[in-house]
């Protein structure tokens, strides 16, 4: 049982996720699932970049492409009669299994090549879609978004707990990928990478199936986002601002700690809620925090709440 | 462009690599000497066009003339940034200059729409749209403007980086930190330095881009992509690596216009960048 | 020689991070003497040289030259006072020529103003350097990228020379060569600190040596005093076979 010393914990987190869960059907503000919806989708992604970046050292650029490719996948799909709840599987595996094609040229790359070589992939395919039209016709955006068909009965609600359902699976998973012996390995990779690899942990492999997942993952909570929003289309799919998203709420709440993603993310829903009516300039502040917060507490608000609490134990490890 | 035969789209190509090339400077003089990917290289560039333009439109001052208060600028934000904000991100941890510098980014981005708004600007001069011509063919001077100067500032460069003691410092630096502290040099101060020419370069770019393409805030990212794939295919280090590297992916994006049409050009130009690491991720004229 | 003490380390510990490398040390150098340290692969010679540099500070005692407390300086204030390292390794610029290397090595504002002479200094103790000025340092052999380096730190102006591993990876030939030149180094008047594997050639050429074991001074004292030192022969000699059998 892995939750086993924490019981009080699980059950904590249990009655959490059955308010979350009630929501919807008790006639909560529609605005507040809104933001919860958000919150889910962004947990899910940003713990899954918590994932590469922190666990795994991959510092990757490349979200957009997975969480793009599976809502392409899973729309383009209702456009040849795939339903829906099949192409949203179909979309995370489509993702992973890109994380799997590209990895033969990112994986080559390390540290900061790795982040840059990984940067390019979504500007390519934003051009790919741009230029491609898979199953023909013209919706959205400029020029080249398509409608997800045949969901007119599908309610919101289901939709929102899809997205429960993705974050707490994400939660879930993280729990066991990092006591498991993926998690034991990736800890003796980052502890030194040379003696794990002497003691025979195979570190390509490793990081490799980590990307996989995390790709899948990302695609998966993807497919929901774009389920939710009912089309998708190239410029704001393969974008740079949700690389930044999962960056601030994974950084802000503390890189290479599992709290961190939640908190992080529930300060970005918040951001995101106080600066919507600021355009532009959410971006800008959002970039600003992200700094300060890189310089002035790196293994952000995890990292200052143990610093306040256990000067002693929690020392600070640059990640 | 007039003619349809392969030797517009070559020359075309050349010219261009002379401009990737004076794009690609800083990012290869800051990878080298702090081995740091400036992610907001591109976006810094963009910045410098951003100022061009405001100096060409509200002071009427010519953009190439406008240099001089570009490149003070540019070395003085360079010096700032490296000593206040990455400068401090080194002493945390390697990762940390890494993610401020895509923090950077972000905020000139938005920084950049705030102020000149998402719409695509150029600098229109009076000499910018002008062209010359060989036999029939016909070329931009933009184009011929910003290969002589990406030349005039790479051997400029070049002279500053082997002729002077911060030159040789900066070199010394990027070879081999440990014993470039023991001969006296005050890295961090050095990195700075290094920072802020690397700036210099970049608003040269960003002028003689600014009279060759249109931007936008966002075009930055373009940029980046193609500063980058040049530093990877002509290495570190060497000034005519970089300059042949820039040919080879303005080649790759005239030609590619040219046999697949222009809409795909940029696309090839990223496939291209992939491949190049896919294969040689150290470079094709690296060490 | 002298009795003024140009260098004097006293009580100072060093960390590396949470692993402590240096013990209690002291270590106290006369103007003008060559003076040797020797010790096991991760006795904390290079860490005592990177203290003297400033490439790393004591977290307590202190390091004191020409009388000035120096432990809290950053590498490029301690060269200008006039300490160079002649890094382990060699550590010459590889990619800039002979002469850009020697340039550098007087990159100091102190070291500047006698850059020319200096640098004929270099080329008379080392001629080979001066064939070779305009061939890029990392083609040279390993014996002529010691004197590189060694040249290099001449060009600091130094009062105090210190030098890590001498001889690591040098053909005995060589060694000789860049042991005469260090005689010749020290009969100009800058005080030698260097640090060597090989004992016995060590206790051969300097006038004094303290040896460091674990991170603390196991012995000091004259290298004449040394070589007669029981505990000396048989840590040292014991292994080291080519005279003592």
């Amino acid at each position: 049982m892995i939750f086993s010393k924490r019981e009080p914990l699980l059950i904590f987190a249990g009655f959490v996720a059955l308010i979350l869960a009630s929501l919807p059907v008790v006639g909560a503000p529609e605005s507040w699932l809104v933001y919860l919806f958000l919150f889910f989708i962004y947990l899910a992604m940003a713990n899954m970049w918590n994932l590469l970046a922190g666990y795994a050292g991959l510092i990757s650029l490349c979200q957009p492409a997975f969480l793009g490719l599976a809502g392409y996948a899973m729309t383009v799909g209702t456009w040849v009669g795939i339903p829906w709840w099949i192409g949203l599987i179909g979309g995370g595996i489509v993702a992973a299994v890109f994380a799997l094609a590209i990895s033969t040229a990112v994986f080559r790359l390390s540290g900061v090549y790795f982040a840059i070589g990984t940067l390019v992939v979504p500007e390519a395919l934003r051009m790919v879609f741009y230029l491609w039209r898979p199953v023909g016709g013209q919706m959205h955006g400029a020029g080249a978004g398509y409608m997800v068909k045949g969901i007119g009965d599908l309610s919101g609600d289901v939709i929102y707990w899809l997205a429960l359902v993705v974050a707490l699976s994400s939660v879930v998973l993280m729990r066991l990928i990092l006591r498991s012996e993926l998690g034991l390995g990736l800890a003796a990779i980052r502890d030194n990478e040379r003696s794990a690899a002497s003691s025979g942990i195979n570190i390509f492999k490793l990081k490799l199936y980590t990307f996989i997942i995390a790709a899948a993952v990302t695609g998966l909570a993807g497919g929901v986002f774009y389920l939710n929003q009912g089309y998708v289309e190239p410029t704001a799919t393969f974008n740079v601002k949700w690389t930044m998203t999962l960056l601030l709420a994974t950084v802000m709440g503390g890189l290479r700690t599992e709290e961190g993603p939640i908190l992080g993310t529930i300060v970005v829903v918040v951001l995101y809620f106080l600066l919507a009516r600021y355009g532009g300039y959410s971006f800008l502040i959002q970039g600003l925090i992200l700094i300060g917060i890189m310089l002035l507490s790196p293994q952000g608000i995890i990292g200052l709440l143990r610093r306040l609490h256990l000067p002693a134990a929690g020392r600070v490890r640059g990640f | 462009m007039g003619s349809v035969d392969v030797f517009t789209p070559v020359l075309m190509g050349i010219m261009l690599g002379g401009l990737y090339a004076l794009i690609a400077l800083g990012l290869s003089l800051v990878f080298g000497v702090m081995r740091l990917i400036n992610l907001a290289h591109g976006d810094l560039v963009i910045l410098s066009s951003y100022i061009s333009y405001a100096i060409f439109t509200y002071l009427a001052v010519d953009p190439i003339l406008g240099l001089v208060i570009t490149i003070p600028f540019m070395l003085l934000l360079g010096f700032l940034i490296q000593k206040y904000i990455l400068g401090r991100g080194f002493a945390i941890s390697s990762e940390t200059p890494l993610i401020i510098a895509f923090g950077i980014s972000l905020v000139l981005q938005n920084l950049n729409q705030i102020l000149w708004t998402p719409l695509s600007r150029g600098l229109n001069t009076s000499y910018s749209h002008m062209s010359f011509f060989i036999g029939e063919r016909q070329f931009p001077v933009s184009y011929l403007l910003a290969f002589l100067a990406g030349i005039v500032v790479m051997v400029g460069l070049r002279a500053f980086l082997t002729r002077t003691y911060m030159g040789r410092a900066i070199t010394a630096a990027s070879q081999d930190k440990r014993a470039a502290q023991l001969m006296g040099i005050n890295t961090n101060r050095i990195y700075g330095y290094a920072f802020a020419i690397a700036m210099g370069a970049a608003a040269v770019a960003g002028v003689f881009l600014g009279m060759t393409f249109p931007f936008t805030p966002t075009s930055g990212i373009s940029f980046l992509t193609i500063a980058f794939g040049t530093v990877v295919i002509g290495g570190l280090g060497s000034m005519l690596g970089t300059f042949l590297a820039g040919i080879i992916l303005g080649l790759s994006q005239t030609l590619g216009g040219y046999l697949f049409g222009s809409a795909s050009q940029m696309l090839i130009v990223y496939v291209l960048v992939l491949a190049i690491l896919a294969i040689r991720p150290h470079g094709l004229l690296g060490r | 020689m002298t009795d003024e003490t140009i260098l004097k380390i006293e009580n100072i510990d060093v960390f590396h991070g949470t692993f402590q490398a240096l013990w209690d040390v002291s270590i106290e150098v006369k103007r003008g003497e060559m003076l040797a340290l020797i010790g096991a692969n991760t006795a904390g010679k290079t860490t005592l040289l990177d203290a003297v540099s400033g490439l790393r500070h004591p977290s307590k005692g202190s390091i004191q030259f020409e009388g000035e407390e120096i432990g809290f300086l950053d590498p490029y204030q301690i060269v200008e006072l006039g300490i160079t390292q002649v890094p382990e390794g060699r550590s010459v610029f590889p990619d800039m020529t002979v002469l850009d290397n020697l340039l550098i090595g007087s990159y100091a504002a102190s070291a500047r103003k006698r850059k020319a002479e200096n640098l004929e200094k270099v080329y008379d103790l080392f001629p080979r350097l001066e064939e070779r000025k305009r061939q890029v340092a990392k083609t040279l052999s390993g014996g002529e990228q010691q004197m590189l380096a060694i040249g290099r730190g001449l060009m600091a102006d130094p009062k105090l020379m210190l030098i890590d591993e001498i001889s690591l990876g040098l053909a005995p030939i060589v060694i000789d060569e860049i042991f005469r030149a260090l005689h010749k180094i020290k009969a100009t008047g800058i005080t030698v600190l260097f640090v060597e594997q090989n004992v016995n050639r060590t206790l051969k050429e300097a006038d004094r040596a303290y040896i460091l074991e674990r991170g603390r001074i196991a012995l000091s004292g004259a290298t004449a005093d040394l070589r007669e030192n029981q505990e000396v022969k048989r840590a040292y000699f014991g292994v080291d076979t080519c005279e003592v059998k």
